[in-house]
């Protein structure tokens, strides 16, 4: 089996950090919030959080705060609870959650949850069962959950369960990998596990594991290295990770990167990205892949920042 | 990418924004963007537009070329042209949105237009930046007319010809379609239309999330008789995109939404309504099996059978007991369980005693979709419908293990987990 180029890959973040007059670097400014949490998770997960300058990145992520409390994904623009929940993830790697005004952020949050017990994305009103798993996880870091209607918030979740025991965007929505972690994802943090069917959720989850040892999102598609965060993480947080070959997934990922330049692509021989790259270091830490830290499948953080959290501020 | 583009001065990026522009607000029509490499511009150079004025093909020639409504834009301008629209509307959103500029209505409509052009160049460059959308949005939600909020359906459109994945395009539209509910009657036409538009994208990006989300969406605001039209008009698609999960799952949602209203209709025509119900589902089950038969191994096709079996011997079953023990029985409808799973049964065997041979895989995939759609079956089957039942089943399960096993080990522990379970007494 090949092995893990984690020197090449924090050199290829920390490019991108640099490049950003690219094309690709400049079409993505709107989500550059996203980008930092996906390249400086990465980077804690491979132990190098310390290669970028902490206060550089603190000032830019606060001057990405509007006055609505909500932050957006780049200088000047609007905000979304997408990039909130980065702000406020990339806050509490560098253990700086304290320097925001919880009950502000909060309040935007809050503001966005609907009579069903959704959540819209922003003043706009979009539904998505993403931005309830946002609400609930970011919330839950600044620890005010209780000012949602989490029984209201974890109902309208619910009622996003298909048949095949997945879970879609919105009621009748089909199931999809990335909606399904977010409702489980969310349904743990909110102590609501209860209500999926486990068995039949991990049935439809371990379906995704086509030939190549990869996973997909949704039946008939080819495999993609993003899966193996989604689909392992929900697998992981509803106990039937044993119904996938493991260490499958592993070559398949390995063989997604790029071990000239680092970076991993969505599956092997393609372009890599930052979103991949995560996504892929992520996976392979959930597989218990030596020499990374432990990430939780819920929060998606890793293990010493979730529970330096909760267990060292009272 | 070539540095070329960095040698562009800000004054001639500004002019080809303004370039840009003119030809958006030239051709109200165009329904299609693409991005073209400087060296293909060559190819194209001869076929200029001809509602251009001289001057301008001078320049439209080298970035941009416009034909039959079709806009093409030189890769090489893009960076730019980007960030000269990206400045030229921050600086009138800026100004629109500042307290002092609301004065008069004059000033606050040219101030509207000036977001509204530069929102659009700049949409079409990065068309995921959502702050140019909500803009629109803001300036849209002031007016509210028809052929405004239209005009925004047709931007987004736009945006789809090039990008149909694009998050901010879809939800765009559901926020349109939102406003117009609330304003207008022209809800039921406009349904149908973005029904075909996805159908439409649906065919150049398969199974694409976002476009299916939103044909699914749309099925909250049709009536009964929409819904049925649907499922009728949608068939054929489905039937020559047999591996697009996505449609078959459109059906499922538009059959769940024609059983919804079924359970509400408590009068002397549920009978009635129950026996076409009844029939829609029959039908569909029929028709996926000679699609099973014609197109073999086909993942999307045995999950449909999931749903449709389940939801027969689980849901209709309940509503005869429960319609021939209200009133005489109108229904003519027999559902025999008994005969329902033998069908399937004979169904699943013949798929699995076909060619096990490891050279073909189609041929593979369908024995290991049928079997994992009978142990689907043990799983779904209550108890009380009889113990002829479940005997036919474990008497199969045998057999389907050792097979499953064999052709799909990755799965050992979920065969050993469902199989286990049903040897449980």
């Amino acid at each position: 089996m090949g092995e893990l180029a984690a020197d090449k890959h924090v050199k290829y973040i920390i490019s991108v950090e640099k490049k950003k007059d690219s094309f690709e670097s400049v079409v993505m400014e709107h989500l550059r919030l996203n980008g930092a949490y996906w390249g400086l998770t990465t980077l804690d997960i491979l132990g190098k959080l310390d290669a970028v300058d902490e206060e550089d990145v603190i000032s830019w992520i606060l001057k990405c705060q509007d006055e609505s409390g909500g932050f957006a994904g780049n200088i000047g623009h609007d905000p979304h609870v997408l990039y909130t929940l980065s702000a406020v993830q990339v806050l509490a790697l560098f253990d700086k959650v304290d320097i925001l005004d919880a009950d502000k952020v909060s309040n935007y949050i809050v503001g966005l949850q609907n009579e069903d017990g959704s959540f819209s994305g922003d003043i706009w009103g979009e539904v998505d069962t993403r931005f309830s798993y946002i609400a609930i996880c970011c919330l839950s870091i600044l620890q005010r959950l209780d000012k949602i209607n989490v029984d209201k918030a974890v109902e309208y979740i619910v009622s996003c369960k298909n048949l095949d025991g997945g879970f879609g965007c919105t009621p009748g929505g089909e199931s999809h990998a990335g909606q399904i972690f977010c409702c489980v994802g969310a349904l743990a943090i909110a102590g609501a596990l209860h209500h999926v069917d486990k068995d039949l959720l991990g049935w439809w989850l371990c379906e995704r594991q086509v030939k190549s040892g990869g996973l997909n999102g949704r039946p008939e598609k080819l495999p993609d290295v993003c899966y193996s965060w989604w689909v392992l993480s929900s697998l992981i947080m509803i106990d039937r990770v044993h119904w996938i070959n493991k260490d499958k997934l592993v070559k398949f990922i390995l063989d997604c990167q790029d071990m000239e330049n680092g970076g991993i692509s969505d599956r092997p021989d393609d372009a890599v990205d930052v979103f991949h790259t995560y996504f892929g270091v992520a996976g392979l830490s959930l597989l218990e892949y030596p020499g990374l830290k432990p990430i939780d499948p819920a929060y998606a953080l890793p293990v010493d920042v979730v529970n330096r959290i909760f267990f060292s501020k009272k | 990418m070539s540095t070329r583009e960095n040698s562009y001065t800000e004054a001639e990026a500004l002019n080809l924004l303004a370039q840009l522009e003119r030809i958006l607000d030239l051709d109200p029509l165009i329904d299609e963007v693409g991005f073209i490499h400087p060296s293909q511009f060559a190819t194209l150079k001869e076929e200029i537009g001809d509602s251009l004025s001289l001057e301008d093909r001078v320049h439209e020639s080298t970035s941009f070329w416009i034909r039959d409504h079709k806009l093409g834009i030189s890769t090489q301008i893009l960076i730019p042209v980007y960030k000269a629209a990206k400045h030229a509307f921050i600086s009138a959103l800026r100004q629109y949105k500042t307290p002092g500029n609301f004065s008069g209505k004059s000033q606050d409509d040219t101030l509207a237009i000036e977001v509204m052009i530069h929102s659009k160049a700049l949409l079409l460059l990065s068309c995921d930046f959502a702050t140019a959308w909500n803009s629109r949005k803001l300036i849209v939600s002031n007016k509210r007319l028809l052929p405004i909020l239209m005009d925004e359906l047709h931007l987004s459109a736009l945006v789809l010809s090039y990008s149909p994945k694009s998050e901010q395009a879809w939800s765009h539209r559901r926020w349109v379609i939102n406003m117009i509910a609330r304003n207008c009657s022209t809800l039921q036409w406009i349904i149908e239309r973005e029904s075909e538009l996805v159908e439409k994208i649906a065919e150049r990006s398969k199974m694409n999330y976002r476009a299916w989300n939103h044909r699914c969406w749309l099925v909250s605001f049709m009536t009964r008789e929409q819904v049925l039209d649907e499922l009728k008009k949608s068939r054929n698609w489905s039937g020559l995109h047999v591996a697009d999960n996505s449609c078959f799952h459109y059906r499922r949602r538009l059959m769940l939404r024609n059983l919804e209203g079924f359970c509400y209709t408590q009068d002397n025509n549920s009978s009635g309504y129950f026996v076409e119900t009844y029939q829609i589902w029959k039908e569909e089950l029929d028709w996926n099996e000679s699609l099973i038969k014609q197109y073999v191994g086909r993942e999307a096709l045995w999950l449909h059978r999931r749903f449709l079996s389940m939801y027969l011997i689980k849901h209709m079953a309940t509503h005869l007991l429960a319609v021939s023990c209200q009133s005489k029985p109108k229904a003519s409808v027999d559902i025999d369980i008994d005969s329902l799973m033998d069908h399937e049964l004979c169904l699943v065997h013949s798929c699995s005693t076909t060619i096990a041979d490891a050279n073909f895989e189609d041929f593979q995939a369908q024995a290991i979709h049928s079997a994992a759609y009978m142990l689907w079956l043990t799983k779904q089957i209550p108890e009380y419908q009889g113990i002829d039942i479940q005997e036919k089943l474990r008497a199969g399960v045998g057999d389907v293990t050792r097979m499953l096993k064999r052709s799909c080990p990755d799965r050992s522990s979920l065969w050993d987990y469902l199989v286990g379970y049903h040897s449980e007494p």
